[in-house]
């Protein structure tokens, strides 16, 4: 050991000697594990059956279409063909020219591609295609001989690797589904050259035990190298020849295995194949939901309807009671006797009226009213009788009156009493005139209080007193 | 375990059965109450279980079956396996 290097220095004098040895080189190999990011760059892997080389194919050296060979120089008489760069795909076998390239930082190498060509199926894709053919023909794949899974099994095997993701998908999603079942897991490789036979002896294993209701066959997603045991003969025989149903998921949607095409069902995941085996549970509480309520909805449909011709009975059977009838009639009576009630009262009340009219007839005819009008009347009457009575009384009077004023003022007694007197002869006759006396006579003087008796002295006519 | 379990499928079968004559037949009261009582008592039994269900996970070895633990970050998903 003439010196220790650091890991640079060992890597820088690498990157010298590779990339010095082989500045141009055609490598021939297998695609895989290809990825194309939105770069627009390719990284693959160029594979055989026992190395790897990764590989970059920069976008600034990927053609268009070819409308020549680039090898050859010869031109497409049939028309441009479609860029590798478009076509390729994991398992397309692939020539390839470029530069080795030592990247430091990764201590990795890497073949930076300046041409790829085709050169035809890869080498796993026609075995993988032949197989398909051989057991196509043997029926491994027809859909007759399927079996449908248990429904809910209770009892799973679960062929896979312990410690990858496929089990714990498989295990997460069951565990929100179904009532409750017992899984068992037989462990096994699922990658690598001991995994087919891993895998084909726990099929066998999982058959001899007889426990299980069914077979689940898992694996993980990965490239078609990794899963290629599952694209393994022996382990298609021994699911072909399975008692036990199988159920295969392995890989992503997109990876079709001959596992998975000669299992009874194929599930696209793992997850899936948990989803295949068991109902929701949550869909079985639903489920439970329903039927609980179909189960109260009905009876009490039938309990309704029962209360219903029950309560109807009862009505029934109530007016045919003795106390229903009791009612009625009493119902009946009262209703009659009201009746009898109101019309008694009517007549009653009809025939009081006609007394009523009656009195107030009478009572206006020979009532207090009619003997009060006809004393008025009599009243009346008596006063224009007294009226007229006094009234011929008081002009009686009147006259009288006035007639004995006259008669007063005829009395010739009266002027005596204002000094007039009387003379009178002797033989009672008054003096009314000279010529009625002659001298010496004797006459008598009548004055108011008595009288005179005088003699005439003398006669004188013509004197006035 | 497995004879309670496989009681699951057969209860809630017998429950649908309960269900549809139920709903099918104009059964006598009396028997109507007692399928209702009994479709009831499966229903609530179902339900008990359906809340209890757990799965039993065993890892069968050459040594014997040991209890299998699942990873408690479930989060993982699909993945490679590696």
């Amino acid at each position: 050991m003439s010196k220790i290097l650091t890991v640079r220095e060992l890597t820088d004098a690498l990157k010298k000697t590779l990339e010095g040895a082989f500045p141009f080189v055609w490598v021939r190999g297998q695609v895989s594990n290809l990825s194309r990011p939105a770069s627009g760059h390719m990284y693959f892997s160029l594979k055989d059956a026992d190395a790897v080389l990764n590989c970059v194919w920069f976008k600034g050296n990927q053609r268009g279409d070819e409308r020549f060979d680039p090898l050859t120089g010869e031109v497409f008489e049939d028309g441009p063909r479609p860029s590798l760069a478009r076509t390729m795909q994991n398992g397309t076998e692939i020539m390839c020219a470029g530069r080795l390239n030592v990247y430091p930082p990764r201590g990795s190498y890497q073949l930076v591609v300046e041409l790829a060509q085709d050169v035809g199926l890869g080498k796993l894709f026609m075995e993988f295609e032949e197989l398909k053919k051989k057991l196509s023909a043997k029926g491994f794949f027809d859909s007759m001989r399927k079996r449908k899974l248990p429904y809910h099994p209770e009892k799973v095997a679960v062929i896979t690797a312990p410690s990858g993701a496929a089990i714990q998908d498989f295990l997460r999603i069951s565990g929100s589904r179904g009532w409750g079942a017992q899984i068992k897991i037989y462990p096994a490789l699922v990658q690598g050259d001991l995994a087919a036979g891993e895998l084909a002896a726990q099929m066998d294993r999982v058959n001899a035990d007889g426990w299980a209701d069914v077979i689940v066959l898992i694996r993980g997603g990965g490239s078609i190298e990794d899963l290629w045991a599952f694209n393994d003969e022996t382990l298609a025989e021994n699911i072909f020849g399975s008692r036990i149903p199988v159920i295969a998921g392995v890989g992503h949607e997109v990876d079709t295995t001959i596992a998975d095409m000669t299992a009874d069902v194929r599930a696209a995941t793992p997850s899936h194949a948990a989803q295949l085996l068991w109902p929701e549970r949550s869909m079985l509480v639903q489920s439970l939901d329903e039927l609980e309520i179909r189960l109260a909805q009905r009876i009490e449909q039938q309990l309704g309807g029962k209360e219903h011709s029950l309560n109807t009975l009862e009505r029934g059977l109530g007016w045919l009671s003795p106390v229903q009838r009791l009612n009625r009639i009493d119902e009946q009576f009262m209703g009659l006797t009201e009746r009898l009630d109101r019309a008694l009262t009517l007549k009653f009340e009809q025939a009081e009226r006609t007394v009523q009219y009656g009195e107030e007839r009478i009572r206006r005819a020979f009532g207090e009213e009619a003997i009060t009008y006809q004393l008025q009347k009599i009243h009346s009457l008596e006063n224009r009788v007294q009226w007229a009575g006094e009234t011929l009384l008081a002009a009686a009077e009147r006259k009288l009156d006035r007639a004995s004023i006259m008669l007063e003022s005829l009395d010739p007694a009266k002027p005596l009493e204002r000094g007039y007197s009387l003379v009178q002869k002797a033989d009672g006759s008054f003096v009314r005139s000279v010529e009625d006396v002659a001298q010496g006579e004797h006459l008598n003087v009548m004055v108011a209080d008595g009288s005179v008796g005088v003699q005439v002295e003398t006669v004188e006519k013509g004197s006035e007193v | 375990m497995a004879a309670k379990k496989k009681n699951f499928e057969t209860q809630l079968k017998r429950l649908q059965t309960i269900v549809e004559s139920l709903e099918n037949g104009e059964l006598a009261l009396e028997k109507s109450v007692a399928l209702y009582k009994e479709g009831m008592t499966l229903s609530k039994e179902c339900r008990t279980q359906l809340e209890n269900a757990r799965n039993e996970i065993r890892l069968f070895t050459e040594e014997g079956e040991v209890p299998f633990e699942e990873e408690t970050s479930a989060g993982a998903g699909e993945d490679q396996v590696k």
